[in-house]
């Protein structure tokens, strides 16, 4: 008799989800935990992920070249005259000289990054505010903020606050606008100021700044660029967009692999618990499949309903847990695995990840997964497979 | 379509310790639409010849051939196959899977033949009407009654039309009333044309009417 292979294999997977169903107890657990070990894994993947893809995005914001002057091997001041000589090299569209630096607030372990511009290009600035405007040409002691300083400052509908400087006198700010949350991965501890207030706040003369940035007008000649800058400056080191995305990359790379690595073991306990079960049948199971045996079931047909058993579980808990690792990082930021990730600094950024699903991250999370588990069930299935028909008489 | 064996063998772990021969040279002719009963102790070695005559296992030595084909040296898996297409298999318990319903049970040799759902229901459905458990169609197999569990048990066995019944201690678990209704049962199905064979040693089987003979079987031989 002729057999039809397609309705032979939806007969067997019908047989498979009865099966399932009626096992639905043990088969539940073992779905369940499934799921649970995807969640952890996908999520990490998709928050790493995330991180990068909003890094990029907001990395867009950061100068095409960073230039800082190294004495003995340390970051030291940049003469502010050094805006000639590099003004002379072709290619460069502008350079905007910097102060910057952090400010430890002892009364809440907060460091803040301070981050001073000239009014020229203050003004110039296309910074995504969430309300209010930049420091204004000519205007002492205004500030932009981030919601997460605002917060750690206290000020609640206050806008005025003061810094210490190095010799504990204090200098008064007034807020007059908020960084958008969008950019917070990169302003979440940032106090905007002008050049001259950050001078002052930090005590540098008049000549100095911390770093010079620089814009280019052709991005292909970055590299190029950069290069003549350090034949032209020894002293100095320059940082390119392109190296600082790869420090990001590395920065999340390592600790979401550290992170997986973890996970990893208890995929392995898994895929241990997951071919003890399939290697190990009940009374019940074994007289089961004896009678299948018995009734025209051949060794293949029995494999196949392993199978398809096994596929249903794993595909199952798969979209389970990848659904849930989704709303983990889209609703919730990724809370379980962020600190990881992200740092355990006061001042975190609130971010707004939208998790990037590409088809080879589908891919891995189904390949170390799903793979697994299918070569745990499937192979031991041949133990069953192999039951004599006759042990039911 | 009939039933012969020739000097047939069947030994258990031959060549160890634990060797037992459980058919000793046992010769047998069933002829076609017949109803022959195996008559013995337990112990004695007719369930092992139900087993042989049944394609569950080939025999050890010897010859057998049923519906005309050399059983005795097919390989198990064709053995399977063959048994599939022949042979109906009553078992002592039954063996009726409890938690899937009357239906499943009945149609459940189909599944590995690749017949769809509807045609499975087309074939089952008169079966179900002659042993009257129609009604029971959608119930779970340990929600019936033992003597309609009997009677589920019998419709699988002739859900693929197989010419040979085969029945191991069918009335073991079985009271009077239902014993003399599971050969009233067998009595049509030998009438309809099937050929019946019987492992029993109940008197209510082995005295029925409808028995054509009866073959004694003790240490396993025929006497």
């Amino acid at each position: 008799m002729q057999t039809n292979f397609w309705q032979r294999h939806l007969n067997i997977l019908d047989y498979a989800l009865s099966s399932l169903w009626r096992r639905k107890l043990k088969n539940g657990g073992i779905a369940i935990i499934f799921s649970l070990v995807i969640f952890l894994m996908a999520s990490f993947q998709l928050l790493t992920q995330s991180l990068e893809t909003t890094a990029e995005k907001t990395l867009s914001f950061a100068p095409d070249i960073t230039l800082q002057r190294l004495s003995a091997g340390r970051q030291v001041s940049v003469p502010e005259n050094r805006i000639e000589s590099l003004a002379a090299i072709f290619g460069i569209r502008q350079i905007t000289p910097r102060v910057w630096g952090y400010h430890f607030d002892e009364k809440n372990g907060a460091n803040y990054t301070v981050l001073g511009l000239s009014s020229g290009i203050l003004q110039q600035a296309d910074l995504p505010l969430a309300y209010g405007r930049l420091p204004k040409k000519g205007k002492q002691g205004e500030v932009v903020i981030s919601t997460s300083v605002r917060k750690s400052l206290g000020l609640e509908n206050r806008k005025s606050f003061t810094l210490f400087r190095s010799d504990l006198s204090q200098i008064s700010f007034t807020v007059v606008g908020i960084f958008s949350e969008n950019t917070d991965i990169l302003t979440g501890d940032t106090i905007l100021m002008d050049l001259e207030d950050a001078r002052d706040l930090f005590r540098l003369n008049n000549s100095q700044v911390t770093d010079l940035a620089v814009s280019v007008i052709n991005p292909a000649e970055t590299n190029t660029i950069a290069a003549k800058i350090s034949s032209l400056m020894p002293d100095t080191r320059v940082l390119t967009r392109s190296q600082i995305r790869k420090t990001y990359r590395a920065v999340f790379g390592w600790r979401s692999g550290f992170g997986s690595v973890c996970l990893l073991t208890a995929l392995a306990s898994f895929v241990i618990l997951a071919w003890d079960k399939a290697s190990g049948l009940s009374q019940e199971e074994k007289r089961e499949i004896a009678i299948l045996k018995f009734l025209g079931f051949q060794i293949n047909d029995i494999l196949a309903l392993r199978f398809w058993e096994s596929i249903t579980v794993a595909c199952s808990s798969f979209l389970l847990g990848l659904t849930l690792a989704y709303i983990h990082v889209a609703s919730f930021e990724g809370s379980l695995f962020k600190p990881i990730l992200v740092g355990w600094s006061v001042l975190r950024p609130s971010l707004n990840l939208a998790p990037a699903l590409t088809f080879a991250d589908l891919l891995l999370v189904f390949s170390y997964s799903v793979l697994p588990y299918l070569a745990a069930t499937i192979i031991p299935a041949w133990r069953s497979a192999v039951i004599r028909a006759e042990t039911i008489i | 379509m009939n039933i012969e064996l020739e000097n047939v063998y069947k030994i258990y772990n031959q060549g160890r310790a634990n060797e037992v021969t459980a058919l000793h040279a046992v010769s047998l002719a069933i002829e076609p639409h017949s109803m022959i009963c195996l008559r013995g102790a337990s112990g004695s070695g007719k369930s092992t010849l139900l087993s042989v005559i049944g394609c569950v296992f080939p025999p050890t030595s010897g010859k057998a051939s049923v519906a005309g084909k050399q059983i005795s040296r097919l390989p198990a898996r064709f053995l399977g196959l063959y048994r599939r297409q022949v042979i109906g298999f009553i078992f002592q318990k039954f063996n009726v899977l409890p938690e899937l319903s009357v239906l499943d049970n009945v149609t459940l040799p189909l599944l590995p033949l690749g017949i769809s759902p509807k045609t499975r229901q087309l074939r089952a459905e008169p079966l179900l009407e002659k042993l009257s458990i129609s009604h029971r169609r959608d119930f779970p197999a340990d929600e019936i009654s033992g003597g309609e569990l009997q009677r589920v048990a019998i419709a699988r066995a002739l859900i693929n039309d197989p010419p040979f019944l085969l029945a191991d201690e069918p009335t073991a678990h079985l009271d009077t009333k239902l014993s003399l209704e599971f050969m009233e049962i067998v009595s049509d199905l030998k009438a309809s044309g099937k050929t019946v064979v019987i492992a029993s040693h109940d008197p209510l089987v082995t005295d029925h009417g409808s028995v054509d003979s009866v073959v004694d079987i003790r240490d396993g031989r025929i006497v």
